[in-house]
């Protein structure tokens, strides 16, 4: 039973936050795009009073690419291909995210349970392949489109693809040397601890070079800014998918988000300490659930409060007689707070009767899970803050960066830590 | 004559980097990002249908109306000069008598079709009566059905100048 449960929960975890998350990161795009550039972004789109600040707008957005025609150009030759290029993009981004664990090894009643979607020992070399091969979807695409823009953004992709993917593989594999381990549970454990007290011993402190390539070459691996080449929307239209329309194209935004997701789970997973909990590693918040529980209970309802206080300043309309956005406002401080009552009930009633070892264990990778998902949007956020900040490389200076640059450093990065490594064994 | 040196960037070890010049470049989009979401009602975005526009001019060339007589008759003596000026075609007047003292001929309907019209303003031009302008500041004139779009002589009389525009 209690096995059931865990993978289930595992696999929602897994697609909600590769594909469920679309419609957030869109609008997340959108107006974090907008601020960032003094504009509002949407914010009109709402069911009756409820606008959740436009996150309504990337719903009625994806109901509109589901009910659009799905139309194939006459000119597209091989129409299979054509129909599965999406379908891969979409898949293999979504598959990525298989092996990110989610918090420590649970145990309940003895048995430990691997907190990832598909419980395997691959890790590493699970995303890898996927990630790998999702831009094949990108190039089928476009090639498969029998249109000179697609086929321009094939090429563009397949010569991102060897330009990146070799100073990627080498970037982990210096830091695979460092964590002694291609499984993802055992790097994040690996990462508990800390230098002289103070700094968390996270990857990004480890091994800072191989941490910068392997950040730079996951934003190619994502078809994201600054590396949004094979799109290149001021040159070629809109790249590999130009022919497309409809939720074909829709597969390729899910795809391209599901990929955002994934890296930014195995960026946080290898180089900021995943799930772990700066400063506690995971038997420390085991033996002190109680304390943590106490924090909860009087950080949660300050969060709330100075959240709905924003929200009260923010969420006005310009027109005093419109009172729908007052409206929505007092719903959503009356949903808030209800939340953070319940929580603070259901915590004060494990405080006094006492969580047992399995309620531990299970309290530790709940908040395992919420830390990580906290890096999680971070690392997202730092992903959207990027596009919107640093200009598209050209096709070449692409190609110069990862042969000339990412390569050689990713190599005399394996020698330094390899060297190192052996020294320290002596 | 002084030579003006132009410095070049991009040689130094620094530059070369790239990446402080990145850290840079997100420190200014993140303090933006900050001073947006911490009060959003700062923002110069003119929130429309709450906020109306209040920087219409005189020279701002909204949905026609027909200038009247004091005893609120039409100043238009249907001499058909607007049709005539008209690029596309979008004016339609059908003229008769007229028995008053202001002048002989008046337009029995008058219509402008608003789908047709560029707002090119041609006809207030063209007027030599100062019976039709463009002044009455409306700038966004919606409808369900391509003849709600037709205004005729009575809407068009019915249109004023814009209260926000000066009165000279």
């Amino acid at each position: 039973m209690s096995s059931t449960i865990v993978i289930a929960v595992n696999i929602a975890l897994a697609v909600f936050l590769a594909v469920g998350l679309t419609p957030v990161f869109v609008w997340w795009e959108r107006r974090v795009s907008g601020f960032m550039q003094d504009r509002t972004g949407p914010n009109r789109c709402g069911i009756g009073p409820i606008r959740l600040g436009g996150l309504i707008q990337s719903f009625a957005d994806m109901l509109k690419l589901i009910f659009k025609e799905d139309f194939t150009p006459s000119h597209v030759r091989y129409k299979f291909f054509f129909t599965i290029a999406p379908a891969i993009v979409f898949i293999c981004s979504f598959l990525t995210f298989a092996t990110i664990p989610f918090a420590d090894n649970l145990v309940i009643d003895g048995k430990s349970y691997i907190m990832s979607a598909i419980p395997n020992e691959l890790g590493i070399m699970w995303f890898l392949a996927f990630a790998g091969l999702s831009i094949y979807g990108i190039i089928l695409g476009g090639y498969s489109s029998n249109s000179k823009y697609g086929l321009l953004g094939s090429i563009r992709a397949a010569a991102q693809v060897i330009s990146y993917e070799a100073a990627m593989a080498l970037a982990i594999i210096s830091m695979l040397l460092s964590y002694g381990s291609i499984h993802l549970t055992d790097i994040v454990n690996a990462q508990a601890g800390t230098f002289l007290g103070v700094i968390p011993m996270w990857g990004i402190f480890i091994q800072p070079i191989a941490a910068i390539i392997f950040i730079v070459c996951s934003f190619a691996e994502t078809n994201r800014a600054p590396f949004d080449i094979a799109e290149g929307e001021s040159e070629i239209v809109a790249g590999y998918h130009t022919e497309y329309s409809a939720m074909r194209f829709g597969l390729f935004q899910v795809g391209e988000y599901a990929a955002m997701s994934a890296s930014s789970a195995i960026i946080v997973t290898l180089l900021f300490g995943g799930y772990q909990i700066p400063w506690l590693d995971t038997p420390t918040v085991q033996s002190n659930m109680d304390y943590i529980m106490m924090a909860l209970i009087v950080i949660l309802p300050l969060k709330v409060y100075f959240l709905t206080k924003w929200m009260k300043k923010n969420n006005r309309s310009k027109n005093k007689e419109d009172k729908s956005r007052d409206l929505e406002t007092k719903i959503l401080t009356i949903t808030f707070w209800t939340i953070s009552i319940v929580i603070i009930t259901l915590l004060a009633i494990f405080l006094t009767i006492g969580l047992g070892t399995n309620g531990a264990n299970i309290a530790t990778a709940v908040l395992q899970i919420g830390t990580f998902l906290v890096k999680f949007f971070m690392m997202a956020f730092v992903f959207i803050w990027i596009r919107w900040t640093v200009l598209r490389f050209r096709y070449d200076q692409l190609q110069m960066l990862g042969w000339k640059v990412l390569l050689p450093l990713a190599l005399l990065n394996i020698v330094v830590t390899a060297t190192i490594i052996v020294v320290q064994g002596n | 004559m002084g030579i003006k040196v132009v410095p070049r960037y991009g040689k130094s070890f620094k530059d070369k980097l790239y990446l402080p010049a990145i850290m840079g470049g997100m420190k200014t989009t993140f303090s933006h990002f900050v001073k947006n979401i911490k009060d959003v009602n700062k923002l110069k975005t003119m929130q429309y249908p709450e906020v109306q526009p209040d920087d219409l001019n005189e020279r701002y060339r909204g949905v026609h109306r027909l200038t009247k007589w004091e005893d609120e008759t039409e100043k238009c003596v249907a001499c058909y000069m607007c049709a005539t000026a008209c690029p596309a075609d979008c004016i339609f007047i059908e003229a008769e008598e007229r028995f008053d003292d202001h002048d002989e001929k008046r337009p029995k309907e008058f219509k402008i079709d608003l789908l047709e019209c560029v707002f090119c303003g041609y006809c207030v031009e063209a007027c030599p009566c100062d019976a039709i302008r463009m002044d009455t500041g409306i700038f966004s004139f919606t409808g369900g059905t391509r003849e709600e779009f037709v205004l005729d002589k009575k809407a068009l009389m019915a249109n004023e100048r814009s209260k926000d525009l000066n009165d000279d």
